[in-house]
């Protein structure tokens, strides 16, 4: 059987916005700290307390791909993630509009399109993530970890109904 | 510089000391350990008396919350009159 | 090296504005934050200034560990001299302001002189620039980095504002960042307001550079696990500081009516399980947030629940608005909390310090000192939830005659209603204690009276020492980095070598002051969190400096005396009621009336407190009048101050 891949799992209520990852992603691929060049950002509404932490999906029918003029973006084998060939990226930053989720981005320094490379299959943000924010998982089991919660929901909601009816 | 990384700091040694699942008598001279059972929300020390209403962190990991009031109200005032009549009986 | 960094000199007069490196020199002498202030404070201030007047100059700076690969490095410094002491003026936020400031290419500002109408600072990846802030004045502290993001057009900009209490100059006013962030001590916030500066905006995309980036990594994953394994750090990111409350509360070290009762009796609304209730059902499961890069995720989300700001959205309550607006006004409602909490925020006041003044006045209240007629009708009796709002919202606008009275301050206020008002007033050197009651812990007591910005928590408290530890384990934290043979006693009610806890603590939060750490990040709440032998590793690891743990010890020993050189200066001395090392009669004559069997009927020995003060000046090679000796300042190199060597 193929490798089904790992997947950046991401709970967003989880998130306590300390953007941690984003400091550790820039260490780690650039050396450097600066959230400005990390392939995660935690996207705010502060006034209302909502943090969500926004990276690469590694789409499986990827605009980014499409989009790319002289093919640099391609799939990784091993970990089923999109990776750019920077030998052969013109920096056109066209895969920059095109990704639905703002999740490639330009780096103004090194004047390069960045993204999500799963940290060659051990993520820092992941490892870092102490509240499990940001989970690396099978990619079947994120549908499986939904639905439990879901069904548990739905069994409180149940139980809670039950005992409503029952003090009528 | 060299570090040794396989040193531990002396705050890390530390680590070691901790024990979970136990609280302290808040009762300065006593600071008796007491060991409430899981999901207990009461515990009694032994040795003083004083009464504590328990949360718990995680399953095994309590705090205390607060006094049981009357309880130990009632045990500070008991001291405070000994400790008045003593002073007066100089 | 990774450790170029700039710092800025602006001048808010003539508009002009200087940027120099810091150089390593320097960095060796005071590391940055708070040590370094406290030199450019001593250097760039003169005698007797008035603190609100153009000569005051405003510091404002991150650690030298800030935006590196280490654990929550994200505490913003501000310093001046303080309108509410005439001391040191000396306070420390978190947030995200710190680490953008630092990307945005400044690590120290050092603000001058006074603008002719207000203004606000926009730092942008080096460049400085005064923008007018007309538009702004009057607004609350979030109303204002809302409106410089629309402004700038940039969601990601971090400001340090004040709110309309920083611009009617009340001396208790505070400098904000984000919801509920806070640098609030010792009036800072009326220093920016007196420079008709309402705000510091910063936006960086600039590299910090890090010396061994795969090894700070490596250091830092090490470092996180030391932090958040704590029993302390636990219970602070699920019920955040109030969680001390329980303890506290439990034996009796809770000021309750001013300083009547050491307990807040049947107050279970306020204990920090009810706060996290309300929390919950109005944010959810997962309301715990933190400040940039940290892990223990301390503070809360909340909506208030009901009353007349129900709904609205605020951080905390931290443990300081627990007391400051339930147990010393002896207001027991969860509401009232929150309430009084999210009016400071947005008006940008010291929480601690309005509870503690509003708590004061309803003793004089009850006493008679104050009658109706200064209150302006109100009836300030304790546990009245309404006159305490009520209360915070005049002092913030000063209106009324109290309200404008306790906006200068627990001292000059003493000074205009008279009497013996001054008699009650629970301060050390002109700032108000924490509601916390100190009279059965001896080396807290010290803590508070020897604080280098008057009556504080944060400057040395041992609060390790509550925790009954054995005696080989205090001798394995307080004989480390620097040998210490003399008496430790496990029991905290004891005045056995408290004084040598006392300046361990002082110079362990001054090296976190340095490296712009947080204290929850240190030997403060938990025995087992890093200290002196750490920082040097992770200091290393980022920024390539090498630095021992005994260096970092005496770095932070040179900041404590400029701090203490700069009190003396501006006129501590020893036994003054308002500007010494003292605490008020209280604390020697009045005994606990509540609280554990063993609290009831404590207080102070005024003779053992003496002798702890002597000990603790010998300790520091101070004299009997608390005055640095020649050859102490000579060992520190402080000896040919101001030394002007930024």
């Amino acid at each position: 059987m193929e490798p089904m891949g790992k997947v950046l799992m991401i709970n967003y209520e989880k998130c306590t916005g300390c953007r941690l990852c984003e400091l550790v992603c820039s260490v780690m691929h650039e050396g450097v700290s600066n959230p400005s060049r990390s392939r995660i950002k935690i996207m705010k509404w502060e006034s209302e307390g909502l943090y969500i932490p926004m990276s690469c999906q590694q789409c499986q029918d990827a605009p980014c791909i499409a989009v790319c003029p002289v093919k640099a973006i391609s799939r990784d084998e091993t970990l089923d993630f999109l990776k750019v060939d920077y030998d052969i990226c013109i920096g056109c930053r066209a895969c920059v509009s095109a990704c639905p989720f703002g999740a490639m981005s330009f780096d103004v320094i090194a004047k390069k399109v960045i993204k999500c490379d799963l940290c060659d299959g051990e993520p820092q943000c992941v490892r870092f993530c102490e509240i499990e924010a940001l989970e690396y998982v099978d990619a079947d089991r994120v549908s499986v970890f939904k639905k439990k919660e879901a069904a548990q929901r739905l069994s409180l909601a149940q139980k809670e109904a039950a005992a409503l009816q029952a003090e009528m | 510089m060299a570090i040794d990384t396989e040193k531990l700091s002396g705050a890390e040694s530390l680590r070691k000391t901790r024990t979970y699942g136990k609280v302290r008598c808040h009762n300065p001279s006593c600071m008796g350990r007491l060991q409430p059972r899981s999901g207990d929300d009461h515990v009694k020390c032994p040795t003083c008396g004083m009464e504590y209403r328990l949360v718990w962190v995680r399953p095994d990991f309590p705090r205390i919350r607060g006094p049981v009031w009357d309880v130990n109200r009632r045990l500070a005032q008991e001291v405070l009159a000994k400790k008045a009549a003593k002073k007066e009986g100089k | 090296m990774a450790l170029n960094r700039k710092i800025a000199y602006i001048d808010l007069s003539t508009g002009k504005v200087e940027t120099k490196p810091i150089p390593l020199e320097v960095r060796k002498k005071f590391l940055g934050g708070r040590g370094l202030d406290a030199y450019l404070l001593f250097n760039h201030t003169e005698k007797g200034i008035d603190p609100l007047g153009p000569k005051n100059t405003l510091m404002v700076s991150a650690g030298i560990l800030t935006a590196t690969c280490a654990s929550a490095t994200a505490r913003t410094h501000i310093m001046a001299k303080s309108p509410l002491t005439d001391l040191l003026g000396s306070a420390n936020m978190g947030g995200f302001f710190a680490p953008e400031l630092a990307w945005a290419g400044f690590h120290h500002l050092v603000i001058k002189g006074k603008a002719e109408k207000p203004i606000y600072l926009w730092i942008h990846n080096g460049e400085i620039e005064l923008r007018d802030a007309s538009q702004l004045w009057g607004k609350t502290t979030t109303e204002t980095q809302w409106a410089i993001r629309e402004e700038l057009g940039d969601e990601d900009i971090k400001s340090a504002v004040i709110g309309p209490a920083g611009e009617n100059l009340v001396r208790i006013a505070n400098v904000m960042t984000g919801i509920k962030n806070a640098a609030g001590r010792s009036g800072m916030g009326a220093v920016m307001g007196s420079k008709n500066l309402k705000a510091i905006a910063v936006r960086g995309t600039m590299d910090i550079k890090i010396a061994y980036p795969l090894e700070a990594l490596e250091y830092n994953k090490r470092f996180i696990d030391q932090i958040v394994s704590a029993k302390v750090n636990q219970t602070q990111g699920t019920l955040g500081t109030p969680f001390i409350w329980g303890a506290t509360n439990s034996w009796g070290g809770i000021r309750t009516r001013n300083f009547q009762y050491n307990q807040c009796e049947y107050a279970d609304d306020i204990e920090p399980e009810r706060i996290d209730e309300i929390c919950t059902e109005t944010m959810g499961p997962y309301h715990m947030t933190g400040c940039f890069g940290c892990q223990v995720h301390c503070r809360a989300q909340y909506r208030i629940p009901s009353g007349p700001y129900a709904g609205k959205y605020d951080e905390g309550p931290e443990y300081t608005s627990q007391g400051a607006f339930g147990g010393e006004p002896d207001c027991k409602n969860a509401v009232t909390v929150l309430t009084g909490n999210h009016l400071v925020d947005q008006w940008g006041m010291d929480n601690l310090e309005t509870g503690s003044l509003i708590s004061w006045a309803m003793e004089l209240s009850e006493e008679g000192i104050l009658t109706s007629k200064d209150i302006d009708g109100l009836d300030l009796r304790f546990g009245n939830d309404e006159a305490l709002l009520e209360m915070i919202r005049r002092i913030a606008f000063r209106e009324g005659w109290l309200g404008d009275t306790l906006a200068e301050g627990g001292i000059r206020a003493a000074e205009k209603i008279g009497k013996d008002s001054f008699e009650y007033l629970i301060q050390v050197k002109g700032m108000s204690n924490l509601h916390s009651d100190e009279r059965a812990t001896p080396a807290l007591a010290l803590g508070i009276a020897t604080g280098s910005r008057g009556s504080d928590h944060l400057r040395s408290r041992p609060a390790i020492d509550l925790y009954h530890l054995p005696e080989e384990v205090l001798r394995k934290i307080y004989s480390n980095p620097v040998p210490y043979d003399g008496p430790l006693s496990s029991e905290h009610t004891s005045y056995v070598g408290k004084p040598w806890q006392v300046l361990w603590q002082e110079l362990c939060y001054m090296g976190v002051d340095c490296l712009g750490i947080c204290k929850y990040h240190t030997t403060f709440l938990g025995a087992t969190l890093p200290n002196f032998e750490d920082w040097a590793k992770v200091i290393y690891y980022n920024t390539g400096l090498e630095i021992t743990p005994t260096d970092i010890w005496t770095v932070a020993e040179r900041c404590y005396n400029i701090e203490r050189l700069f009190n003396l200066r501006e006129g501590l001395t020893r036994d003054d009621p308002k500007k010494g090392d003292t605490l008020n009669h209280r604390y020697f004559d009045e005994p606990c009336r509540r609280g554990a069997p063993d609290v009831i009927g404590s207080k102070i020995d005024r003779k053992k407190f003496k002798k702890m003060i002597d000990e603790y000046y010998e300790h520091h090679g101070w004299d009997e009048n608390g005055v640095p000796r020649e050859e102490t300042l000579k060992r520190l190199g402080l000896d040919k101050e101001p030394s002007h060597l930024l």
